[in-house]
């Protein structure tokens, strides 16, 4: 006998119809959608839909704006790949799941050694969402209602931040950037830091790949108006630049796909979510804390859980429970293979990349490499003698993915166009672009 | 017992202790007044202790890979691997969001068609792959329902209704949406539809429901309780957590819900990664199709583009479009299964749960009626009697290789266990797992009070590390 007529015999039942009974009838209804295929056949069916992708590696590629393409060790999609970890739900038992706690502490304190912040979560969906919940979080911890916001975020961020704040009472209110180096203009936050403020966002590199010096103007803005900073950065540039901890950050957001994750159309990638010390318990999301087993092991477990939703329900921080852990595994393990020195050289390797590049750049007519007067790390803007569409589409052309175009999302900038590199980039892709870029103005 | 299982053991070894010495940046193309000074504290070690390090890690935790993981609510089946196989190729990774749209055709084939069979198996109109997890679902529900009260001049509606089994994101997305939270008791397990009635007015937004509800039970009263909200203007959301048990049955569009999210890493099998990625798409009813975030994916011919000319829309939850590589093996897996595919797995997911229940009423405690769907929960108050809890059952199950079901989760049963056993488990290990309780329910409760021995640690102080918290390496070395 089957097991399935074994176990309706212990229920007393002849069909397993039977235990849906309590469905009301005029509820019911099928799935009308294909019977299913033998895996063989699925795999084979899906491939053949993916074959109509081109890959990145079939083009010189220099898209950025928030996702890059970096390489990947091999032994960190090894990992990854341990189904240990991926088959695992959420660390609730801590006594089984020391792995992916360990793993995941590690990561945030991988992440507080390069912000320069004493916590950070396990990850929050990505970029656009840690910040927005950055923004909330300033709302718990701050006093005034006014949040400033620079006019030159990337336009994703800016749409999920106002949907985030559909429920509450804080304003935004934008700054202005420096027309000719893309800061933020510091006249402008200076004056606009009222005494309703709640806290300002800077963001450094910014979206039009800038990034800010003369950092320690917003210590002092923010101590007079006693407001809350938020920082926003990208992780890879920070072996390199002062951590956002010595502007006097309160919260630090940014994304750690560039440390370990690939490209994948935009996800799933890692919200990068870091505090001081003193707002901990105003934090949103999963954060492991280090304690000890009852023989007095080291150990590890999630913990403050009474902020989250599962224990504090409307009381909550912020109603996130499943987040991007594995993706947090994949960056840390990118960080340790790579090592402190080697993540230094990636950064190093992709500073002089895209400076060279842009030297190149600035060298045919009608260019200007970068756009701003403004140091940079990886990623640049470029003003275009011609439509910047153009450049794009004349790029496609010769197999070059010139970059996204930036003056139709930001009304102020002439034409242009943002270009990333990455240790990815080779000298013919380099090639390849300039002699796409001296076709488009001969 | 042949079940006695040995988690592997590593005392301590942490990775992050052994940086190096205090470091300059030598050679830093940045000028002096913004460079970094000390090299952030990272460890520069050999990629194979670096391997075996995460080896260790990986064998001191556990996944359905392991064994039986009957956590309540989090639908934990196993994942099968071709969709790890098929997500693992470069037409998956090694495309970039801001690709022109003939290089992805691929992609906006797989998530139209995803978009198309989920709103299917749903009976909603229109479906958005945007959102990265449930609780983003719930959310990007509640924007949906703010932003179309506020289009018909209806923005004074701040109250959103829920049953006390809900799970926690849902009171916790209600909060963040500024919206006010209205509770209601449950009658019998299920929602009071007198009490339902009377919370019920011109100030009602939407209400909230999973059906089976938390408890395993199908609400029967499904039909009254949409007529109810929907009489007094308000919007009905269906939490999918609870979607496993009712494919090919019932759908939340036939029972008149509005709007909808899908828990692709639950119902849909893409693993959870220790806490995520997951996905959570959102289905709506025809009226509410154009209120969706931009961009979804439309077939103009034959050709499939990015829309963002929504009428309404509420614009992004989230940077780009969604977790697109989990999105790529719930849609292999659905391809996979079919509609009989589908419909079976619910058929076996009910019948696995209502077994294991009627396997361990005699040994637990069983509020409410019989018949549950795809779980039940039990209450662990006959431990009483021997001085013990339901933590020190769950702990104790751990040292014979099972994963603890869900505990103390719906508040309104005592010392619950919520169980949710999943189609892909055979009876053989029902069983054991029975046997097991029943075993551990005669073992010397002191013994079962100190319970983990076989795990990687004993018995973790959860507490302690509340009260004194170290979330960083950081914050450890400044002890």
């Amino acid at each position: 006998m089957d097991e399935e007529k074994e176990m309706l015999e212990y229920l007393g039942l002849d069909e397993v119809e039977e235990l849906f009974r309590d469905i009301p009838s005029e509820v019911r209804d099928d799935i009308d959608i294909d019977e299913g295929k033998t895996e063989m056949e699925t795999i084979k069916y899906v491939k053949d839909i993916l074959s109509k992708n081109r890959s990145l590696d079939e083009f010189s590629n220099f898209l950025g704006a928030g996702i890059y393409r970096h390489y990947i060790p091999s032994a960190v999609k090894e990992i990854v790949g341990r189904s240990e970890f991926y088959t695992s739900y959420t660390p609730y038992q801590a006594e089984i799941s020391q792995g992916m706690l360990q793993a995941l502490f590690e990561y945030q304190s991988l992440i507080c050694e390069l912000t320069g912040m004493d916590a950070a979560n396990t990850s929050m969906y990505d970029y656009p969402t840690a910040f927005a919940e950055a923004v909330l979080m300033a709302g718990r911890v701050g006093r005034g209602k006014e949040f400033l916001v620079p006019e030159n975020i990337h336009w994703e961020k800016l749409e999920v931040l106002n949907n985030y704040l559909r429920g509450s009472d804080i304003k935004i209110k934008t700054v202005d950037y420096d027309e000719k180096t893309g800061k933020i203009d510091k006249d402008d936050l200076q004056e606009k830091l009222t005494d309703d403020n709640l806290g300002f966002y800077v963001e450094s590199p910014n979206i039009f790949g800038v990034i800010e010096d003369d950092t320690s103007v917003f210590e002092d803005l923010k101590t007079d108006s006693k407001s809350i900073m938020i920082a926003g950065t990208s992780p890879l540039s920070l072996t390199l630049l002062e951590p956002p901890s010595e502007w006097g950050a309160d919260i630090v957001v940014g994304d750690s796909q560039s440390l370990g994750i690939p490209p994948s159309f935009g996800g799933p990638t890692v919200g990068i979510f870091a505090c001081k010390k003193r707002h901990l318990r105003r934090m949103p999301g999963r954060m492991i804390g280090e304690t000890e087993d009852s023989d007095g092991n080291t150990a590890y477990c999630m913990t403050l859980q009474t902020r989250e939703q599962h224990i504090r329900r409307e009381r909550a921080t912020s109603n996130i429970c499943t987040n991007q852990s594995l993706m947090a595994l994949a960056s840390a393990c990118y960080m340790f293979v790579k090592g402190g020195k080697g993540l230094e050289e990636v950064a190093k390797t992709n500073y002089e990349k895209a400076h060279k590049l842009a030297g190149k750049i600035d060298k045919i007519e009608g260019f200007s490499a970068p756009y701003f007067n403004s140091l940079y790390f990886n990623e640049f803007t470029v003003e275009t003698p011609i439509d910047s569409e153009e450049v794009i589409s004349k790029g496609i052309e010769n197999n070059v993915l010139a970059g996204i175009t930036l003056d139709d999302k930001f009304e102020k900038l002439d034409s242009s166009v943002l270009l990333s590199v990455t240790e990815m980039n080779d000298e013919s892709d380099i090639d390849t672009l300039i002699e796409t870029l001296e076709e488009v103005v001969q | 017992m042949s079940h006695i299982y040995r988690q592997a053991k590593y005392p301590n070894h942490p990775l992050m202790e052994k940086h190096a010495e205090e470091r300059k940046i030598e050679n830093n193309p940045f000028p002096e007044s913004i460079a970094r000074k000390e090299a952030p504290k990272i460890p520069d070690i050999p990629e194979h202790e670096v391997v075996r390090h995460f080896n260790r890690l990986s064998q001191m935790n556990f996944g359905i890979d392991n064994g039986l993981y009957p956590l309540g609510s989090c639908t934990m089946k196993y994942n099968p691997k071709y969709t790890e196989d098929l997500a693992a190729s470069e037409e998956v990774n090694d495309i970039h969001p801001y690709m022109h749209e003939d290089f992805i055709k691929g992609t906006l084939q797989i998530m139209y068609e995803l978009q198309e069979m989920l709103a299917e198996i749903g009976g909603m109109h229109s479906v958005t792959l945007q959102p990265a997890a449930g609780a983003q679902g719930e959310l990007t529900g509640l924007m949906i329902i703010d932003e179309y009260h506020k289009k018909n001049g209806e923005s004074h509606r701040n109250e959103v209704i829920l049953p006390d089994t809900a799970h926690g994101t849902n009171p916790a997305t209600v909060s963040m949406l500024g919206y006010k939270l209205v509770e209601i008791p449950s009658k019998d397990g299920c929602v009071d539809l007198e009490a339902l009635e009377e919370a019920a007015n011109e100030n009602t937004a939407g209400f909230m429901l999973t059906n089976p509800n938390t408890l395993g039970l199908f609400e029967e009263g499904v039909i009254e309780i949409a007529e109810i909200i929907h009489d007094v203007g308000g919007l009905l959301y269906y939490d999918g957590a609870n979607l496993n048990a009712i494919m090919g049955k019932t759908k939340p569009g036939k029972m008149n819900f509005d709007i909808m999210h899908f828990n692709l890493h639950k119902t849909f099998s893409t693993p959870h990664g220790g806490g995520g990625p997951g996905a959570g798409p959102v289905g709506v009813t025809e009226e509410l199709s154009s209120y969706l975030p931009v961009p979804i994916v439309k077939k103009e011919e034959e050709k499939y583009c990015l829309d963002y000319d929504l009428e309404n829309t509420i614009g992004r939850v989230k940077g780009f479009y969604g977790n697109w590589s989990v999105l790529l093996k719930a849609y292999s897996y659905i391809i996979r299964e079919g509609c009989d595919g589908l419909t079976d797995i619910s058929e076996r997911a009910v019948l696995n749960s209502n077994y294991l229940k009627a396997r361990l009423e005699g040994t637990l405690d069983l509020p409410y009626r019989s018949l549950r769907k795809h779980e039940f929960v039990m209450s662990g108050n006959p431990l009483n009697e021997k001085g013990l809890k339901t933590v020190d059952l769950a702990k104790r199950l751990l040292d014979y290789g099972f994963h603890a079901p869900t505990v103390y989760f719906p508040l309104i049963v005592d010392e619950a266990l919520m169980i949710e056993p999943t189609e892909t488990e055979r009876k053989e290990t029902l069983d054991d797992f029975a046997e097991i309780i029943e075993e551990i329910m005669s073992e010397d409760p002191k013994m079962v009070k100190g319970a983990p021995y076989n795990t990687a640690v004993g018995r973790v102080d959860e507490t302690k590390a509340a009260r004194k918290p170290i979330i960083s390496f950081r914050m450890k070395e400044e002890r």
